[in-house]
């Protein structure tokens, strides 16, 4: 129901009785927020849309995000959500499909193999072939439950419509799918969204499982930058899931079943956990109508129940070494708040101070002056809800070990924490934050993952304008603190790749 | 601001994308008219239509854009590392990371980064085989300082020599790491297998980076032969008016000499024609695939060239619709991604290719999949519906090449330097609209021959290099790198 202020953008009085009659609850962007006019609706079970009319080129950008992602993943499950992500592109009921009915039917044999194979592996190694025969099996019922699939259908009617850029992608803490329409076909957006929330189909399962192994080996097995990421959350993340692959583990793959996901999917993919932004050329009289009428039927659907596990505090350094016939790569993590503690500001200026530009400490440093590393590069990750790390991530040119790399970045640190940073930094950034508020409105796209992003997360649209304000309110003294309170020797989590563990 | 309109949107047929005469679901008949009668509203919007001035005899192109108070402005020059000989592309590769990184001649380095990042501004180098680009983006009110100094990176640069070890450097490491990214190492040795001692063909060695390869001198050389007027075009977008931005623009241009003579364009190439399969030894839990052969397609107004454009979209250039994706992913579940290319340059030969990614137990079926659905291409034209899906998608998508100012401009600047008309993106609409199913298996039967291709696989040649054997002998590549 309705959960937002009613205030006075509507137009017309016709307008507003269109959307009072659609229950849509609307509010306006106050005057620190000017140049976005957002336009918020809240349907009543629970989907969040927010619209924005900006002139340009007649194309319209999409983004719809659920708050449910790897964080929320049940143990031994890992890549559920990713795998869903892709599953949402394989049809409905209707697209997809010549008959539903011979699916199905095929459904229960192909989950009852499935269910198969995982009992046999319960047992162990399986001898004399079995598991293979009963993997044959379950592909040979998927190949001919696809005699009566359309493939692709559903990118196929987008793109033939002139979508452009239909993706998604899955993050610690949402699942987001965007694309962008010419505006005159914006409603075809509504109506194949809201048939695929209500009624999607999780057809040619396996073998689209298998896709997403393809694409853990790509991003993770045989990419050495990939493999140190997701050893070294696991080193610095012992309780939290913040240690998980978002991808899913190898294992836990194998294991995942359709009907296993689709319960996933029903309980916390609905409208209650969503968030769409809609930029463009377009009335937000429209997309109030069309969310109205396309999704707001669609059953609420649960909420995750967020994660209530704290990573223990860390005492001492953490280390390890992948080693990988590669050149060498340096990760380090030290832990920090959520991006909504209070220091959250001062930390992300202190990632800039750091890395931020060619004038920044690291980089001139060792980028420029001692030319020991290619690039070196500070962020906070690997999500936004919950405490995280500060990490920086490095290259060293050879001769240059990693060993040579982690002692010129504590030093600088070291300075930083007993120094602080000088006033012309500190406005380096500042101007650097205002250009960006105005840059960042040049892409539909752009703003509405912003907006998008804000909303799901942190529940109000507005913090992606205050993340911006609040950088203009941290003072030196505030970086030189977090940079010691946070930046410690105990606190931190070191990761090296390559042949040898001195570094080269 | 003059502007053309178009309009398209008849008759698109959403329900034919099933088989042949297939039963349409009845589940929800409503969304199903729904969708096709949406998927039939005409895309109807005006083509903004950009301005065009001379300033010192350079051209410039220009669409302004109130919307924000930015400033944006591209320059494109003739001169990227393919129109020079070997010894020197390193600083003609480099040529871009220097005139950013080097300074200029009364500016240090730090200087010059100082004032980039307190104007805040967004500012680049790049380079292509035949071309240097730059791009400036800055806040309206910040123009002056701008221009002024991007005008003195471009017109005076410093090189300095500790940025160019700097450079130097972090170019050796990035031959060392060649190696470490599989992709990476399996297209540059395709391209070097077919195009040879070509620009296309080199990759990066030590033995370009000796220092006496990229010393000032050899950068200023580089330099004097690409920053010059007549290689240069100028596009601008933004919020200033003609009649603000034309004396900056003139103070630019006046900074930079009449070419002293004019740069020769990059060499045919001579693309290797003999078939083979190559395997570079990786002990990898996935293989990277990538096959291509010559083809003798010129981009050109012609029904031919139009032909050979949707003929890729179908076989692996359209993504999902497209048939390599749809049996290499959808049906087999072999790889995460899957396409095929096919360049075709105006004054040369260019080449078809088509790559994937998969684990090695399944890299010879990957192969066949992708030669088999090539050869289809050869012998049965595609049907209606999949060429028809194809038209669609890029004339629907049509909008989409005005969505932005900048890409406006950049488009324009793009076609005279490369002497393609001003209206080509409009030629290309109307021609793609013209082809048949028949027309895409003619250019296909002429000049797409799977057994021609060269195989080129990065991955576990113990695991692979076996059932490899069925597409003709393997040989090894012996990777220099890494250590």
């Amino acid at each position: 129901m309705p959960a937002r202020t009613v205030s006075g953008w509507l137009r017309s009085s016709r307008s507003r009785a269109l959307l009072c009659a659609a229950v849509a609850t609307l509010g306006t962007a106050g005057n620190a927020h000017a140049q976005v006019d957002v336009q918020e609706i809240t349907l009543s079970n629970g989907l969040r849309v927010l619209a924005v009319e900006r002139p340009g080129a007649p194309t319209v950008s999409f983004v719809m995000q659920f708050r449910v992602g790897g964080v929320d993943e049940p143990v031994g499950s890992t890549g559920i959500a990713h795998v869903l992500e892709h599953m949402l592109f394989k049809g409905t009921e209707t697209i997809g499909t010549m008959d539903l009915r011979a699916e199905r039917q095929l459904f229960a044999e192909i989950d009852a193999v499935q269910d198969s194979i995982l009992e046999r592996s319960d047992d162990g190694p399986t001898s004399g072939g079995e598991r293979e025969r009963l993997e044959a099996r379950r592909d040979s019922l998927e190949d001919a439950a696809r005699t009566a699939v359309v493939p692709n259908e559903y990118t196929e009617i987008l793109t033939r419509a002139g979508a452009q850029g239909l993706n998604a992608m899955t993050t610690n803490e949402a699942t987001i799918y965007f694309v962008e329409m010419p505006a005159a076909r914006a409603e075809l957006f509504f109506a194949l969204e809201g048939d695929r929330m209500a009624n999607p189909v999780f057809r040619e399962f396996y073998s689209e499982r298998a896709v997403v192994m393809e694409e853990r080996r790509m991003r993770v097995d045989t990419n050495p930058a990939g493999a140190l990421f997701e050893r070294h959350l696991a080193t610095a993340f012992r309780e939290h899931p913040y240690g998980q692959p978002v991808v899913g583990t190898m294992a836990d793959l194998q294991a995942l079943t359709r009907p296993e996901v689709e319960a996933y999917y029903r309980r916390f993919y609905g409208p209650s956990n969503a968030v769409l932004a809609v930029v463009g050329a377009i009335d937000p009289e429209d997309v109030a109508r069309w969310s109205e009428e396309y999704l707001g039927a669609i059953p609420a659907g649960d909420r995750p129940p967020g994660v209530s596990t704290v990573e223990p505090e860390q005492r001492e350094e953490r280390r390890i070494h992948l080693t990988w016939e590669a050149e060498p790569l340096l990760r380090i993590g030290w832990h920090i708040p959520a991006s909504t503690h209070p220091d959250g500001p001062a930390i992300a200026l202190l990632a800039s101070i750091l890395t931020g530009g060619r004038t920044s400490r690291l980089h001139r440093r060792l980028v420029t002056e001692e030319g020991i590393a290619t690039s070196v590069f500070a962020s906070t990750g690997p999500g936004s809800l919950y405490a995280g790390l500060f990490q920086i991530d490095a290259t060293p040119v050879a001769p240059a070990t990693t060993a040579q790399l982690e002692a010129s970045i504590y030093e600088e640190i070291e300075r930083l924490a007993r120094d602080g940073p000088t006033e012309a930094e500190i406005e380096r950034i500042r101007n650097q934050v205002a250009a960006g508020s105005v840059r960042r409105m040049q892409s539909n796209l752009g703003l509405a993952f912003q907006l998008a992003e804000s909303e799901s997360l942190f529940g109000d649209w507005r913090e992606t304008f205050r993340v911006a304000e609040d950088f203009l309110h941290i003072d030196a003294e505030a970086v030189r603190r977090v940079a010691s309170e946070y930046l410690t020797a105990t606190n931190r989590t070191v990761a090296t790749l390559g042949r040898e563990e001195s570094g080269r | 601001m003059k502007r053309r309109r178009f309009v398209w949107g008849l008759g698109i047929g959403l329900l034919a994308c099933g088989a042949p005469g297939a039963p349409v679901a009845a589940q929800q008949p409503d969304l199903r008219a729904r969708v096709e009668s949406v998927g039939a509203i005409p895309i109807d919007f005006e083509q903004p239509e950009v301005l065009r001035w001379d300033v010192g005899g350079v051209p410039v192109l220009a669409l302004p854009d109130p919307a924000l108070p930015l400033l944006t402005v591209h320059a494109y020059l003739r001169g990227g590392y393919g129109r020079f000989d070997r010894s020197h592309y390193a600083a003609a590769s480099g040529l871009p990371a220097l005139l950013r990184y080097g300074g200029t001649q009364t500016r240090t380095p730090s200087e010059v980064d100082e004032a980039i990042e307190g104007l805040a501004l967004q500012l680049s180098f790049g380079s292509a085989g035949g071309s240097v680009t730059s791009t400036l983006n800055t806040l309206a009110e910040n123009a002056d300082a701008a221009l002024e100094l991007w005008g003195d990176m471009m017109a005076n640069p410093g090189f300095d020599g500790v940025e160019i070890e700097a450079w130097r450097g972090r170019q050796l490491e990035s031959v060392l790491r060649r190696v470490d990214d599989p992709a990476r190492l399996a297209f540059s040795e395709t391209n070097r297998l077919l195009y040879g001692d070509h620009p296309v063909g080199w990759e990066m060695e030590p033995a370009d980076l000796e220092p006496a390869r990229v010393s000032v001198e050899r950068f200023d050389e580089v330099h004097a032969r690409v920053f010059c007027r007549d290689n240069l075009t100028l596009g601008v977008t933004g919020s200033l008016d003609r009649s603000e931005i034309e004396p900056l623009l003139e103070t630019l241009v006046q900074q930079l000499p009449l070419c002293s003579r004019p740069l020769p364009r990059a060499p045919d190439p001579s693309i290797r024609r003999a078939p083979g399969v190559f395997v570079v030894d990786r002990p990898l839990a996935q293989s990277v695939i990538v096959m291509a052969h010559a083809t003798n397609v010129r981009l050109a107004d012609a029904p031919r060239y139009y032909a050979a454009m949707v003929g890729n979209s179908v076989l692996g250039g359209g993504g999902f619709s497209s048939r390599i994706l749809s049996r290499v992913r959808t049906e087999e579940g072999f790889a995460y991604s899957a396409t095929s290319l096919w360049t075709t340059p105006a004054r040369h030969e260019g080449i078809i290719a088509a790559t994937t990614r998969t684990r090695p137990e399944r890299t010879a079926d990957a192969i066949d999949v992708m030669l088999g659905t090539m050869q289809e291409l050869t012998e049965e034209p595609p049907t209606a519906d999949e060429v028809q899906r194809t038209i669609d998608q890029f004339v629907s998508g049509f909008v989409f090449s005005f969505d932005s100012p900048g890409q406006v401009v950049a488009r324009q600047m793009f076609y005279l330097a490369q002497g393609l008309p001003e209206d080509w993106l409009n030629r290309f609409w109307a021609g793609v609209q013209q082809v048949r199913p028949d027309d895409v298996l003619d250019v296909f039967h002429a000049e797409v021959d799977p057994s021609r291709m060269s195989i080129v696989v990065v991955g576990d040649a113990a695991l692979i290099e076996d059932k490899l054997a069925r597409f003709g002998p393997v040989q090894r590549i012996e990777i220099e790198g890494g250590r």
